[in-house]
């Protein structure tokens, strides 16, 4: 058991490590900027990479996971989610507000890590079939979701650590880190392209330059392009959150409870 | 042609041409070829409102890319105008070069995209879910429940909402909309309890942990090695160095989930059927595959590298260049007897 825990763990930290270097090369490997080697490829190539680390981490969730309770319990809750993401129109918000992150938030705080990481990237998933949105970018994007999911784990941790549990700091901890992601995902989905369509791409200027540099040049693109988007959405999280948070623990409360049952012996396959 | 592995066969010889060419020529005939394909493809299913929504992102995408890349990158010869240094970012020349290498940029983005919602357009949902491997399977049953699950979660939603309105509830705020997630978020557990119950009760709860180390440090080496190939690349290492690793990665990955699909067994109810058109289609597709390769390779095929820089100048055409970037109308010659 023990050793799966740290297989687990290892594989959680490879994703986010590989994950992370995909996002950031152009900070960390200058090369990228070489408009011969690169032209195109580069988003397709962080695309394909992402994609391998969805592969991997959705491989170890699902072998430690998705029983028959397991499987209707998520895909009921990531249809519930979908379908929320179609209420974006109904429910009075502009920008980059999305409902979504309520429920992604709230299963990975209350369930743990890896229900927060399926329900994010699946939530995707699901949605993007149903629209025709599978791109190149979804990868991208059910990984984001997916650490927006299973980082929730860490509010869980403090809100254990400090005996914050049903009392209304609780809440704020947890808009607090909604808001914190509705600013983050927009960044992270933004590097999927930048040093494509950004300001680092015409020809040899920025190659140069060292990688604060061009991080500094990044969040100026990000200020100028897409920090309002992000702003109404880290605020709708807050705002959705604080409102909607206590019930729905509650709910998700009295149903982990009825989900606690075990089957005993195999079936007849 | 009906199969998705053809269409997607189809998606990657057209996505190979539009990633390895910066001839705007090129790209635009691409990209009508998406439009044409994409307009048939709407008619069929009788949805009559596809080329509008994407010839406007089509060009929104061209002028937003032209804009950012004429205002931040100040590289070129033909001067447009200057904004004043003193401007934080923005300030210097403003060239043409700058300007037609982001409209170049904006339409890849553009063909990228439209070549994905053409997918989308030619796949049913059965289709695309069908291609979630085998060693996905619970995923891939996670997938297929939250799809059967979707319309009855809308309806119900709608339901809860009337229901509310007729109460008086205005939902104008984020707090009106309580009394419907709540509901909608009881009822749907419930549904979820009720299948995970019937589930067990047909035998679905047998639990197969193929999470051995053996796999998932395969999987981990496997994306690592694709990476490294990658990287490798990047800082101008020999293609004998990188292209290996890019298949030795593959090739784990490919290997490890299809001997975990072996173990799964699945009971598929409708085969896809291969038509004789499919197997054409396959066949001129390696044909386009092995003379691009070789064009691309032995630098026959110079007019996909335009660049505006260092000076603006006319993209050359070439006849094999023109005749490859045909390639989205290929499946309305195989569509006719669908």
């Amino acid at each position: 058991m023990r050793k799966k825990r740290i297989l687990a763990l290892g594989t959680d930290l490879f994703v986010l490590i590989l994950g992370l270097l995909a996002l950031g090369s152009p900070f960390i490997f200058p090369q990228v900027y070489d408009l011969e080697s690169q032209t195109a490829s580069y988003p397709i190539m962080v695309s394909l990479i992402i994609l391998l680390c969805l592969l991997i981490i959705i491989f170890e969730a699902q072998s430690s996971l998705l029983d028959s309770k397991m499987i209707a319990f998520l895909a009921v809750l990531t249809a519930l989610n979908s379908g929320l993401r179609f209420l974006e129109n109904a429910i009075p918000g502009p920008g980059g507000f999305s409902p979504i992150f309520l429920l992604i938030i709230l299963s990975g705080y209350f369930f743990g890590s890896r229900i927060g990481f399926l329900i994010g990237a699946m939530t995707l998933l699901i949605s993007a079939i149903i629209t025709g949105g599978i791109g190149p970018w979804l990868p991208g994007q059910m990984i984001t979701a997916g650490w927006v999911g299973q980082s929730a784990v860490l509010v869980t941790f403090l809100v254990n650590k400090f005996g914050w549990r049903n009392k209304p700091v609780e809440i704020v901890f947890l808009s607090a880190f909604g808001a914190f992601w509705g600013i983050l995902f927009g960044i992270i989905m933004n590097l999927w392209f930048w040093p494509f369509l950004g300001p680092g791409f015409g020809e040899t200027f920025t190659r140069a330059i060292s990688a604060i540099e061009n991080l500094q040049r990044y969040f100026a693109y990000y200020l100028t392009t897409s920090l309002v988007w992000d702003i109404i959405r880290a605020v709708g999280n807050v705002l959705i959150i604080s409102i909607m948070a206590k019930p729905v623990l509650k709910v998700f409360q009295r149903f982990k409870q009825r989900f606690s049952f075990t089957i005993q012996g195999d079936a007849l396959l | 042609m009906k199969n998705s592995i053809v269409w997607i066969l189809w998606l990657l010889g057209v996505m190979l041409f539009i990633l390895s060419s910066r001839n705007p020529i090129y790209l635009c005939i691409i990209l009508a070829g998406l439009f044409i394909l994409g307009h048939h493809l709407s008619k069929k299913k009788k949805s009559t409102n596809w080329v509008l929504p994407n010839l406007r992102f089509l060009f929104t995408m061209i002028f937003l890319s032209t804009m950012i890349n004429g205002l931040f990158s100040h590289v070129g010869d033909k001067i447009l105008f200057t904004i004043p240094n003193s401007w934080p970012l923005i300030g210097g020349n403003i060239t043409l070069e700058g300007l037609v290498f982001g409209a170049i940029n904006g339409l890849v983005i553009g063909a990228l995209y439209i070549l994905f919602n053409v997918i989308n357009l030619a796949l049913s949902i059965k289709q695309l879910t069908r291609l979630i491997p085998r060693a996905f399977h619970p995923i891939a049953m996670l997938v297929t429940v939250s799809l059967t699950f979707f319309p009855s979660i809308q309806n119900r939603a709608r339901d809860i909402k009337e229901a509310q309105m007729i109460r008086g509830n205005p939902m104008k705020k984020i707090s009106d909309w309580l009394p419907i997630l709540i509901p909608l978020l009881v009822t749907s557990l419930e549904n979820a309890f009720l299948l995970a119950e019937s589930m067990t009760a047909r035998g679905f709860h047998r639990h197969v942990d193929f999470r051995t180390p053996r796999n998932l440090i395969g999987l981990i080496f496997g994306a690592f090695a694709v990476f490294s190939g990658w990287i490798l690349q990047l800082y101008h290492y020999p293609p004998y160095i990188s292209i290996p690793l890019y298949l030795i990665g593959a090739g784990i990955f490919f290997l490890i989930l299809i001997s975990i699909g072996k173990q799964t067994k699945i009971t598929r109810y409708r085969h896809e059927k291969w038509q004789r058109a499919d197997i054409v289609f396959i066949a001129i597709l390696i044909l386009y595959f092995v003379s691009f390769g070789v064009l691309k390779w032995s630098n026959r095929l110079i007019s996909l590298n335009y660049s505006p820089y260092p000076q603006l100048t006319h993209p050359i055409i070439q006849s094999a260049g023109l005749f490859l970037s045909l390639l989205p109308l290929l499946p309305l010659f195989f569509n006719r007897d669908d």
